[in-house]
């Protein structure tokens, strides 16, 4: 085996400035991406469980349609082919230091509109799941729906959704290397370049997915705490302190 | 539209159909201010069905229901009724708290949040004076300790009291009770009913579906008995029990009494 222990350990430990802004640039597509798929996904539950006919068939064939293709066709897609028949182009947008390019804008929006279709999913089957009774109750007080969801129904749908919800970011940070097609130097790319000069592609690959396997890592421990977090006000502490030692 | 001012529920000639079996026929009900009217009947008669239709939590496909002078669900429109605004309905309900057989209360909040949401979302009531109310409405259901626990952490009378405390705290006009023991173990009927009995002694204006025909012999100031979708007798409890008209009433009564 040929395998260049050194060259592995630099780039493992010191690496070069491009692979960072790449990492930089993998978790800011991936949570960007996460909050608009998020709150593009709920707007959509709301439309599927709602009693309206074309609203309900539009976000039915809306999640047909996206779980039905590839993400990496509808990256292409996006950018690449909706430029080609002159429909939309995206632009550099630069505010101050900051320019924000076009691919990346384009990425986060396929990776938006991807996730939107399985959130959607998810958040109806939450709030599918939470007892009738939780709205009847709410409704008989007065409360009209925008209200009844915010402080009854999404919360206690949120706690049985916690862990799809987890897996789905998980799905998110790594699907951000589809990216790479539209020429998007996220840590992919990066790795690629810098291989295509060097050939260390054994050393290199190994370095990437380590990055991978730390940020997946990074988001378990915080979606332990979650949990443990969301289930400690099924009971008050005073009553997990009341309860017998085990 | 006024209405005479001790009259708060006026319902004329309601219909409803479950699919093709119609679960209320032609049915008329008045509730004056301070009654205590108990609702009676076999099960499927349409007694909860009738109490769900006076807040709107279900649709009806004839006649009219009007809490304090005001249509609940519908409006009028070239002399037709069509189907109100959500938040019309939701405004109309604050005025009509109701209590469940199985409590519902919210599972995500403590007991005091529970009681105080209510009124400073619906009502604007600050929140230092929405919880100094919920703590006294629990003092006034007997559980004055209760505030920070859980409702997963209370007892089944527990809860339903504290679902009394919720439905008040709204200071609704009027109360109703979908069958509020039934889902109680035996020894905590008790509490419940003694709490309901405060609030009848209070002057408060009720509307109860029950099975618990002691209570409506001391607490009612009318029953109504219903079967098959139609109410065939109302009166008096001292009345009703003791000599009841329709042959049904009598047979449901021996049934229940014995």
């Amino acid at each position: 085996m040929n395998f260049d222990w050194s060259y592995f350990w630099a780039q493992l430990l010191t690496p070069s400035g491009a692979f960072l802004t790449g990492l930089g640039l993998t978790v800011f597509m991936a949570v960007s991406a996460q909050i608009l798929g998020s709150l593009l996904g709920l707007l959509i539950a709301f439309a599927r469980l709602s009693p309206r006919a074309p609203l309900k068939y539009a976000a039915a064939s809306y999640i047909w349609i996206i779980r039905g293709t590839p993400l990496l066709v509808q990256i292409v897609f996006i950018y690449t082919a909706l430029a080609a028949a002159n429909i939309l182009r995206f632009n550099d947008i630069t505010i101050g230091p900051v320019t924000f390019p076009g691919n990346v804008q384009a990425g986060i929006l396929a990776l938006a509109i991807n996730e939107a279709a399985y959130m959607a999913e998810i958040f109806r089957a939450g709030i599918s799941a939470v007892d009738k009774g939780q709205s009847e109750a709410a409704k008989a007080l007065g409360m009209p729906p925008i209200l009844m969801l915010r402080h009854v129904v999404l919360p206690q749908a949120l706690r049985i959704i916690l862990l799809p919800i987890g897996n789905q970011f998980n799905i998110m940070l790594k699907n951000t290397t589809l990216v790479s097609v539209i020429g998007v130097s996220e840590m992919l790319l990066v790795t690629e370049t810098i291989n295509s000069a060097t050939f260390r592609t054994f050393e290199l690959y190994s370095v990437l997915g380590l990055y991978f396997l730390l940020l997946t890592s990074l988001w378990n421990l915080f979606m332990a705490w979650a949990e443990r977090r969301l289930a400690l006000t099924r009971k008050t502490p005073r009553a997990l302190a009341l309860e017998p030692a085990h | 539209m006024t209405a005479p001012d001790d009259l708060l529920i006026e319902a004329t000639g309601i219909e409803k159909w479950f699919g093709p079996l119609k679960v209320l026929d032609r049915v008329d009900l008045i509730v004056r201010r301070g009654e205590v009217v108990v609702l009676i009947g076999p099960s499927g008669s349409g007694k909860t069905t009738l109490l769900r239709c006076i807040n709107h939590l279900e649709t009806i496909q004839n006649g009219r229901i009007a809490v304090n002078g005001h249509l609940i669900g519908y409006r009028q429109s070239n002399g037709k009724l069509v189907p109100d605004r959500e938040a019309n309905i939701a405004r109309q309900r604050r005025d009509v708290g109701m209590v469940f057989q199985r409590f519902n209360l919210f599972a995500n909040m403590t007991v005091l949040r529970n009681i105080s949401l209510a009124p400073s979302l619906l009502r604007g009531t600050p929140k230092p004076e929405a919880e100094a109310q919920a703590r006294a409405l629990l003092a006034r259901v007997g559980l004055p300790d209760k505030a920070d626990a859980y409702p997963a952490e209370l007892s089944g009378g527990q809860q339903q009291r504290v679902a009394i405390a919720r439905a008040l705290a709204m200071q609704p006009a009027v109360l109703l009770f979908d069958e509020p023991t039934s889902a109680l173990d035996p020894e905590m009927v008790g509490e419940v009913l003694a709490v309901m009995r405060d609030l009848a002694q209070s002057g408060m204006t009720m509307v109860i579906v029950t099975h618990e025909m002691g209570f409506a012999r001391q607490a009612a100031s009318r029953v109504v008995v219903m079967s098959d979708g139609r109410i065939i007798e109302q009166a008096p409890p001292e009345t009703l029990f003791t000599a009841p008209e329709h042959p049904k009433t009598r047979a449901l009564l021996g049934a229940v009494l014995r």
